[in-house]
């Protein structure tokens, strides 16, 4: 009992850190993205304002719609942030010394939890009963079906390394090991896929509105006012989950966590810098060619 | 009192049912569904009891309220009833779904008035017994009697509308499957009996088959079993018998009938042929994945209704039989702790599916008896007029795209763990290559067993209506409603409480043959469902803890969305500036079509597009656009070995040329031929 206290509080307070620092991360990486396209950029800061805008705005709704609709971006928002509170961030610190910290739940459980949030999320954008909605849900299905075999090999990777598949447990031995050729092969493998889970380039363009290029852009267009805000805030924690994720269990530098948050934020920017969006029946080579790392790294563990 | 005799005494009398005059059909009708209702309650708490003692809840010595364990001979000359643990797991299951399910069925069938309603709840009760039969069986004689019985029953329900020919055919279809697979069951039987003093299962499990015959015996047992769960390449008779058999006879073939499938297979596995030879876990791994990925594949193509749920229950089927394979595989390689994770996820799969499947089977039974159709193409927005159908199906899709708070997940994250320890326990390459592939193939079936669901969901129920038969629904009758609220209400309150059901699955492994180890809660890696106490350990997965997670983000939602600003004006959609119409929606065609053409190579997808008029040069071509996708399995493999026998037996037309004098020629023959064998 006072285990589960305790970690649901440290989770919420670290959900909560992550909430507040995902706007930033994000407006990180848009303003590496301006200064390598040599352009002066929003400010860092400029994804707060815009959450702002919306927040204060009128909800409208189209009347064909059922209750999914408004549900929908509260279900994605609260199964990011439940997600966040389950990463090993703050948990793995050590409020039990010496024991293997505390957690919310193991990668599959994590896996499982943001597929909830995409169940919700697909429904909405079809209740919408327009064009958009479908195309975005259809592709995103799509998406996540090339991304999930190379997900789960992710996970089998640390599992297979540390004997457990509680995050936490595979942080505090993550030290154990650094850039052995299995590692570096997983790190770029988790890389590929972080880009593909989050909607990036160079499998969806999340700055563009236009209806050939877009996937993730494609389910929300029909949300508006504090809908909106909720699902582009839950996108944003989502990538900077990632990234945690990233920096904790794949990247193999032994520099402080933060740091190469920042890091992975910059190489984002970089990477979005200099590729374009690839045609939609073409991610799935892209998708295989992380495959065919994780594999690669298994077999030479 | 014994329960089990007192059920399959109420299910004779609901049986008897049918005999009742015309002017009571639906009187009949009633309360033989009833009845049927009741019989499958005693079964469940007969069952429940029984491994509750089991796995030590303190039952009271008098509440156990089936004899279990001990022989329990009905005094017939040859026949012999057991139960055991291995068949009590199989009981609870079919207990469950038959007491809800006949409960659904009570309002279900009343639209079968004056269409032979009385053979339908009769015949209902005899499928429910033959089943409970097959899992109290003690010899093989019985068991087959048994099994041939709910065979012949189910052939008569799904032929129950045999006004149509599709379902004639359908029937058929599965008339000739399933005795293929009773005649590869009964030469495993023979097989093994031959090589034991006689059948009773007690004395089959000391038989001394050796050798080439034993894999002969496995492999028909595993052949027989197989096709009647559906798994791929022997499922072509399900998705055509779940679609022509009325809704509650699909929830309950789906639910319960491919289960009782799965206690054969195990029966056969675990006290007749065993588990040491390396390769018959990992054929039967390698079979379960692909039927799951490939099921669940077709499942995310097809337009109606229960042949989606059909392919999908292939898909689970093929989930259940992965991590039956992967537990012999375990057993194989000395890890006996961790197979019974894995043995106790085939079990409790089996359950989370039965309610699951059975669910979603009745709400496809609501949406036909609502529109009259199953093409999803012709649904849309039925939210709207059945909210609490709606709902269920939400919580029952959930379940089976396996998301957490649903029982879905708790089967399919042992199964995941089975896996992984089977990757890193044994330690060997090639075993840690069949665990790649099995990641790869999972994952692959978990994504698109979500896109699957959404579809069903989103295009059946949300959206704006896609034809006028929306326009005439309703929400269903009580019954109904309850049969379908009760099987949400377990997905919720099992997937947040899993251990109950975790324990008594467990305790249905413990007894027997099967020596192997209890798992105790704390010294495992594996064993964190439910139990919180320090979770970082080892795996966990603690629903339970989840949800006090997710009650305190919904608390802060609510808050932060309630509070003032939030307000909703209703608004058409802005659509570029012309009214969106109803058209311009997903089709379910259109949603699956990026999935049709990333696995094209699998599906091959036939398309026929014809351009009807062209009265413009330019535009204003009206287009006849049509899809088929073949069942490769039906395309490949049924039809060359349908036209092979065609053509041996167009051979026989050279000794069959329809002359009488001829074929008194060969009954000379043959009369000279016995005489002057009887001679020498």
């Amino acid at each position: 009992m006072v285990y589960m206290v305790q970690s649901l509080g440290v989770g919420l307070v670290q959900a909560l850190l992550l909430l507040v620092f995902a706007p930033f991360i994000v407006g990180l990486i848009n303003k590496t993205k301006a200064i390598l396209q040599k352009r002066q950029g929003a400010s860092v800061l400029q994804e707060y304002f815009d959450l702002w805008k919306w927040w204060r705005k009128p909800v409208i709704v189209t009347p064909y719609t059922s209750k999914i609709f408004i549900l929908a971006p509260a279900v994605y928002f609260g199964t990011t942030l439940m997600a966040a509170a389950m990463v090993p961030g703050l948990l793995v610190s050590g409020l039990q010394a010496g024991s293997a910290g505390l957690s919310l739940g193991d990668a599959f459980v994590f896996v499982y939890l943001l597929a909830l949030g995409r169940f919700f999320m697909t429904l909405g954008a079809m209740d919408s009963a327009t064009a958009f909605g479908g195309m975005g849900s259809s592709r995103e299905v799509y998406i996540s079906v090339l991304v999930e075999p190379a997900v789960m090999l992710a996970i089998l990777v640390n599992a297979m390394r540390y004997q457990s598949t509680t995050l936490t447990r595979m942080v505090i031995d993550f030290d154990t090991f650094y850039f052995t050729v299995p590692a570096v092969l997983t790190c770029v493998a988790f890389f590929l896929v972080m880009l593909a889970e989050n909607s990036r380039l160079p499998v969806d363009n999340p700055d563009t509105h236009l209806e050939l290029t877009m996937i993730h852009e494609c389910m929300t267009l029909e949300y508006s006012g504090r809908l909106l805000s909720l699902i582009h805030l839950g996108s944003m924690l989502k990538i900077l989950i990632f990234l945690v994720l990233f920096s904790t269990l794949y990247l193999p530098l032994a520099i402080p966590v933060a740091v190469k948050v920042l890091f992975g934020a910059l190489v984002i920017g970089v990477v979005e810098t200099l590729n374009n969006k690839m045609r939609l029946f073409k991610v799935r080579v892209y998708l295989a060619a992380a495959l065919i790392l994780l594999i690669v790294s298994l077999i030479a563990e | 009192m014994d329960f089990l005799f007192l059920a399959l005494v109420l299910y004779a009398m609901g049986a008897m049912t049918m005999l009742w005059p015309k002017r009571l059909e639906m009187a009949a009708h009633a309360i033989g569904m009833v009845l049927a209702a009741a019989a499958s309650a005693l079964t469940f708490l007969a069952s429940a009891t029984y491994l509750g003692t089991m796995c030590g809840w303190g039952v009271p010595a008098g509440m156990t309220l089936g004899r279990f364990g001990a022989l329990v001979d009905i005094g017939w000359s040859g026949y012999t009833l057991v139960a055991d643990g291995w068949s009590a797991a199989f009981l609870v299951i079919t207990g469950l779904a038959g007491t809800i399910i006949s409960l659904y069925g009570v309002d279900y069938g009343k639209a079968y008035r004056g269409t032979g309603i009385r053979a339908l709840s009769g015949l209902w009760n005899l499928f429910l017994a033959s089943m409970v039969l097959v899992l109290l069986a003690g010899d093989g004689f019985t068991f087959i009697l048994a099994w041939e019985v709910m065979a012949l029953v189910s052939f008569l329900l799904v032929n129950h509308e045999s006004k149509k020919k599709e379902t004639v055919h359908a029937a058929y279809q599965y008339m000739v499957m399933t005795h293929l697979g009773t005649a590869a069951i009964l030469i495993a039987f023979y097989l093994i009996g031959s090589h034991s003093p006689s059948l009773l299962f007690s004395e089959l499990a000391h038989n001394t088959l050796e050798g080439p015959l034993r894999h002969v015996a496995f492999a028909a047992a595993f052949i027989g079993f197989a096709l009647k769960s559906g798994l791929m390449p022997l499922h072509v008779w399900l998705p055509n018998a779940h679609p022509a058999a009325p809704s509650h006879v699909s929830a309950l073939m789906s639910g319960v009938m491919l289960k009782v499938a799965v206690y054969g297979f195990g029966r056969f596995v675990f006290y007749f042929l065993g588990m040491e030879v390396f390769a018959y876990g990992l054929i039967v791994m390698l079979v379960g994945l692909f039927s799951a990925f490939l099921g669940v594949l077709y499942a995310s193509m097809e337009k109606d209704m229960k042949r989606i749920l059909a392919y999908s229950s292939v898909e689970n089927m093929g989930i259940i039989f992965a991590t039956f394979g992967c537990g012999m595989l375990l057993v194989q390689t000395g890890h006996g702790t961790m197979a019974m994770v894995a043995f106790t996820a085939v079990l409790v799969h089996s359950l989370s599916h039965s309610i699951m499947k059975g669910l979603l089977f009745m709400s496809a039974g609501a949406v036909m008896h609502a529109t009259g159709s199953k093409n999803v193409e012709l649904m849309g927005a039925l939210a709207k007029k059945m909210p609490a159908t709606a709902l269920f199906t939400l919580i029952g899709a959930m379940s089976l795209s396996s998301l957490p708070f649903t029982t879905g997940l708790v089967g399919e994250w042992m199964a995941l763990q089975s896996f992984v320890t089977l990757g890193w326990q044994t330690g060997t390459q090639e075993l840690r290559l069949l665990v790649i592939a099995a990641f790869v193939l999972m994952g692959l079936t978990g994504a698109l067993a979500l896109g699957c669901f959404v579809r069903l969901f989103g295009v059946v129920f949300l959206g704006r209506r896609r034809s006028a038969l929306v326009l005439k629904a309703y929400e269903m009758p009580f019954f109904m409603l309850l049969g379908m609220g009760i099987e949400a209400l377990l997905i919720l309150v099992l997937g947040i409480f899993p251990m109950p059901m975790v324990q008594l699955m467990q305790a249905s492994l413990t007894g027997g043959i099967m020596a192997l180890p209890m798992v105790s809660t704390d010294a495992v890696v594996w064993n964190g469902i439910g139990d919180f106490a320090n979770a970082a350990s080892y795996s966990a997965y603690s629903p339970f803890m989840l949800m006090m997670l997710a009650l305190i983000v919904t608390a802060i939602l609510a808050f932060v969305l309630e509070g003032k600003g939030l307000y909703v004006q209703k608004d058409v959609t802005w659509n570029c500036g012309t009214v969106p119409t109803r058209r311009q929606q997903y089709t379910a065609t259109g949603f699956s079509k990026p999935l049709r053409r990333a696995f094209d190579y699998i599906l091959k997808p036939r398309k026929e597009r014809t351009f009807l008029k062209k009265e413009h040069a330019y535009f204003g071509r009206s287009v006849h656009y049509n899809l088929f996708i073949p069942d490769q399995f039906t395309e490949k493999l049924y039809v060359p070995v349908q036209h092979l026998m065609v053509r041996l037996s167009a051979l026989l037309h050279l000794l069959q040329q329809g002359s009488v004098r001829l074929y008194i020629g060969y009954t000379m023959i043959a009369m000279v031929a016995v005489l002057i064998w009887g001679v020498m």
